[in-house]
């Protein structure tokens, strides 16, 4: 049992827990907790480091987009998305509740409603409350401070009439052809502008105080609002509830227009005269189209970000076999044949550091070419282009690996396949290909990553929904929230990328004969 | 005429001009069931002889017969047993042998080949380790294995290059006997290759010495008139034993004599450059 534990973690490349399964099982308990120490002690104590860190450095670099977020920020915005998440798939789940379900969800929408209404109501009194004291405080603050402003630019004006008055006095009675008495007052004037230059600024430093004092936060009342925006929110998203459960439920509209439907097959059969009855069968026509139009609508849902990060690993899938199925077999062909491989290896240095952002536009032409209406083909052709640039940019890895793995079977073994005079299908299916599979499998892990990387860029250019139209879309609106957004995203992306080149370890640990260690 | 012939056989690498031979104008000829050892010292193209005998590598001049046809190239009736075993390591024991049985008894039923496979695993006492992989096998039970997959292929000369030199005496000790069992439960023509006189002295009715490299040939044989079975505890004080194994080794060391003394030094001169030991002096300052 333990060792059939340990065993799956080693495949899974998760030495990490290694020690903690041997704790539990109480093998040498000290060394298990040494190295638990080392191996999970120490990385934790550094992430919560790099949160200190992080939490310390954000505040103190403002952008245009507001701060830096913190941990706690992209923490909520996280939660932010989640529960957006959630809501439109409970509005897509109420759109099509039918009968006895769809009462209950009602009972308990308008029970939800009922009790968080006073909830709303009093948070709403008492962030007024707040806000007015706030309101009140900063006042009371500013009130002196604005006054000692005044007064500020007051005296100072003062002071520089009389100044200037004094001055042009003085230069009234300036001997003429006097240089060294006309310096002395050059001089002076100099001063007196470097005074107003030097009053100006302190004015405006001291103007900026009195904004500061305008701006204060008060924590206890953001509190209060923030509680208070969830409420609205809530409430928001279930009145909308209740509206697809009622008005714009579909089961209800249906039932309504059947209800009409019926009426109108009466007023037909009972219909007399040639146009009266072509009008009520054009009309119980148009009826029928319409029942059959609403029975099939759907809720329209958005792009949540959980479904674009779906539907980017699905792209990033797609994009990775149609490369593997170009990288593999080609790359098996180099490796028999060095004519082959002499052709190929300009052509693959040449390709191989082409970037994305090039190979995009020109498959998204390309595609576009095939894929004349987007509504109508099967798949989006902004989906294929990128699923087409990631396979471009991720086959190389694979495509070289397997043309060395083929080419450096061992020689012992193609003495094997001579002294068993295998043909030219079995020896490659049963000596070459099995012998290069590690080293596929390590060119295919690192295609993956490369694809993975690919994607996000390829999304964000050619619009196809997922993880990188997501942060184009929060990079262009703009809201407050937008910031924190994109910090989740960074970690999303790479949990993803971590997964994925999990899964790759495993099946490069099941097919490698050797034990080759993994790397982390 | 035998049952196995090389008559004159040379053949050399490397390119016009400094081409190096390895073998020149070697001769053998192995009568059907005979047990023949090749004793040579390394570098004396012991693994191309083995190359030539079972087709892998043409010679320059010369031919290579089996039952008087000339061998051109390699396949199942010349079986091979490769120094460092050569298995498939993604194929277990049974996967191995079945590769080589299925190749070479396409028309035997499934039930057939199981059992055929199966035999042979039997005879170099495998059956438990029969679902293992090579790399879960220690280095005796490895060769046990390429000997049980170059057998299943019943070939008609069995030629074995350095078989046992990778693994210790121990286990050593104990496959030459496994070697001597099979052979006489199953007997067939072999040749092995070896550089342990004691070995071939232990296994072969017949010991014929590489002279040394390059441009190496067969010297003429020694036959080994020891009573079969022969027991490897008794053989030690065995007259006629000691006195085989003596001959053959003074044959090869004089040869490796001689060869060192034609060999051209080719090193450089060293200059007569003494150590001074200042010790003395630092002790006396």
């Amino acid at each position: 049992m333990k060792f059939k534990i340990l065993k799956a973690l080693d495949v899974a490349g998760l030495q990490v827990f290694d020690p903690v399964v041997r704790l539990i099982c109480g093998e040498n308990p000290p060394e298990q907790v040494r190295k638990i120490l080392l191996f999970i002690g120490v990385p934790i104590v550094t992430f919560i480091v790099f949160l200190g860190v992080w939490t310390y450095l954000a505040p103190r670099h403002t952008t245009k987009a507001g701060e830096v977020p913190t941990p706690g920020v992209v923490k909520s915005a996280a939660d932010g998305i989640w529960t957006f998440h959630v809501r439109e798939n409970q509005k897509a789940t109420d759109f099509l509740l039918e009968g006895d379900a769809r009462e209950a969800a009602l009972t308990a929408v308008e029970a939800r409603i009922a009790e968080l209404e006073p909830l709303a109501a009093a948070a709403k009194v008492k962030l007024d409350e707040l806000d007015a004291a706030a309101k009140a405080k900063i006042d009371a603050e500013a009130a002196p401070l604005q006054e000692q402003y005044k007064e500020m630019r007051k005296t100072s004006r003062d002071e520089n009439k009389a100044t200037k008055a004094a001055l042009i006095a003085e230069a009234d009675k300036l001997p003429v052809n006097d240089a060294a008495a006309r310096d002395a007052f050059l001089a002076k004037v100099a001063a007196f502008d470097l005074k107003q230059e030097a009053d100006k600024q302190a004015q405006k430093d001291f103007k900026a105080k009195i904004d500061a004092a305008y701006t204060t936060k008060f924590p206890e009342m953001e509190a209060v609002r923030s509680e208070y925006n969830g409420y609205e929110e809530e409430l928001q998203y279930l009145s909308k509830r209740l509206d697809y459960l009622t008005g714009d439920n579909q089961s209800l509209k249906i039932a309504g227009e059947s209800t009409e439907l019926n009426e109108l097959e009466a007023t037909f059969l009972t219909a007399e005269g040639g146009k009266a009855t072509f009008a009520a069968a054009e009309k119980v026509l148009k009826k029928q189209e319409a029942i059959t139009r609403i029975s099939d609508s759907e809720y329209s849902r958005p792009w949540t970000f959980p479904r674009q990060i779906a539907r980017s690993v699905w792209c990033v899938f797609v994009g990775f076999f149609i490369g593997t199925a170009i990288a593999v077999p080609l790359g098996v062909v180099c490796g028999l044949s060095r004519v082959c491989m002499a052709a190929l290896t300009p052509l693959i240095a040449l390709f191989k550091p082409v970037s994305p952002i090039v190979w995009l536009p020109i498959v998204f032409i390309i595609v576009g070419g095939f894929i004349s209406d987007p509504e109508l083909a099967p798949v989006h052709p902004a989906f294929l282009s990128s699923a087409i640039t990631v396979a471009l940019c991720s086959l190389w890895p694979t495509l070289v690996n397997t043309a060395l793995g083929v080419a450096s079977v061992e020689k012992d073994h193609v003495n094997v396949a001579r002294v068993l005079r295998l043909g030219f299908f079995s020896r490659l299916f049963k000596i070459v290909l099995p012998s290069a599979l590690p080293l596929i499998f390590a060119g295919l892990r690192i295609s993956l990553g490369v694809g993975w990387m690919v994607l996000i860029a390829a999304e964000l250019l050619s619009s196809s929904e997922g993880i990188g139209k997501f942060v184009w879309d929060m990079f262009n609106n703009g809201s407050s929230q937008t910031f924190a957004q994109m910090f989740v995203v960074v970690f999303v992306v790479g949990a993803v990328g971590l997964l994925l080149d999990r899964i790759m370890i495993v099946l490069q640990r099941s097919v490698s004969f050797d034990g080759a260690p993994t790397a982390i | 005429m035998a049952f196995l012939e090389m008559e004159n056989v040379s053949v050399g690498f490397g390119p016009e001009g400094s081409r190096t031979e390895v073998l020149r104008d070697a001769s053998l000829s192995v009568e059907e069931n005979e047990f023949i050892a090749v004793v040579g010292f390394s570098g004396s193209g012991k693994s191309t002889l083995v190359s030539l005998l079972t087709g892998l590598l043409r010679p320059d001049s010369g031919v290579i017969k089996l039952k008087g046809k000339p061998v051109t190239k390699p396949g199942p009736h010349l079986g091979i047993v490769f120094q460092n075993y050569s298995l498939l390591p993604w194929l277990s024991v049974y996967g191995n042998i079945e590769l080589a049985a299925k190749q070479v008894f396409p028309h035997y039923s499934k039930a057939q080949r199981k059992e055929h496979v199966e035999r042979y695993i039997e005879m170099v006492s495998l059956t438990p380790a029969r679902n293992k992989k090579p790399s879960e096998l220690s280095g005796g039970m490895r060769q046990r294995v390429s000997l049980a997959r170059t057998l299943s292929m019943q070939p008609e000369v069995l030629v074995m290059d350095e078989p046992l030199s990778a693994l210790d005496a121990l286990t050593r000790a104990n496959l030459q006997d496994e070697l001597v069992r099979i052979w006489e439960e199953d007997k067939r023509t072999v040749v092995m290759i070896t550089n342990d006189v004691d070995e071939a002295v232990l296994l072969a009715d017949r010991i014929v010495p590489l002279t040394m490299g390059p441009s190496a040939t067969l010297a003429s044989d020694f036959k080994v008139t020891l009573e079969r079975p022969r027991d490897r505890t008794t053989l030690n004080t065995n007259p006629e034993f000691k006195k085989l194994r003596n001959e053959i080794i003074h044959f090869m060391t004089a040869m490796n004599k001689e060869a060192k003394m034609l060999r051209v030094d080719k090193g450089l001169a060293m200059p007569d450059i003494q150590p001074i030991d200042y010790s003395a002096t630092k002790r006396s300052a």
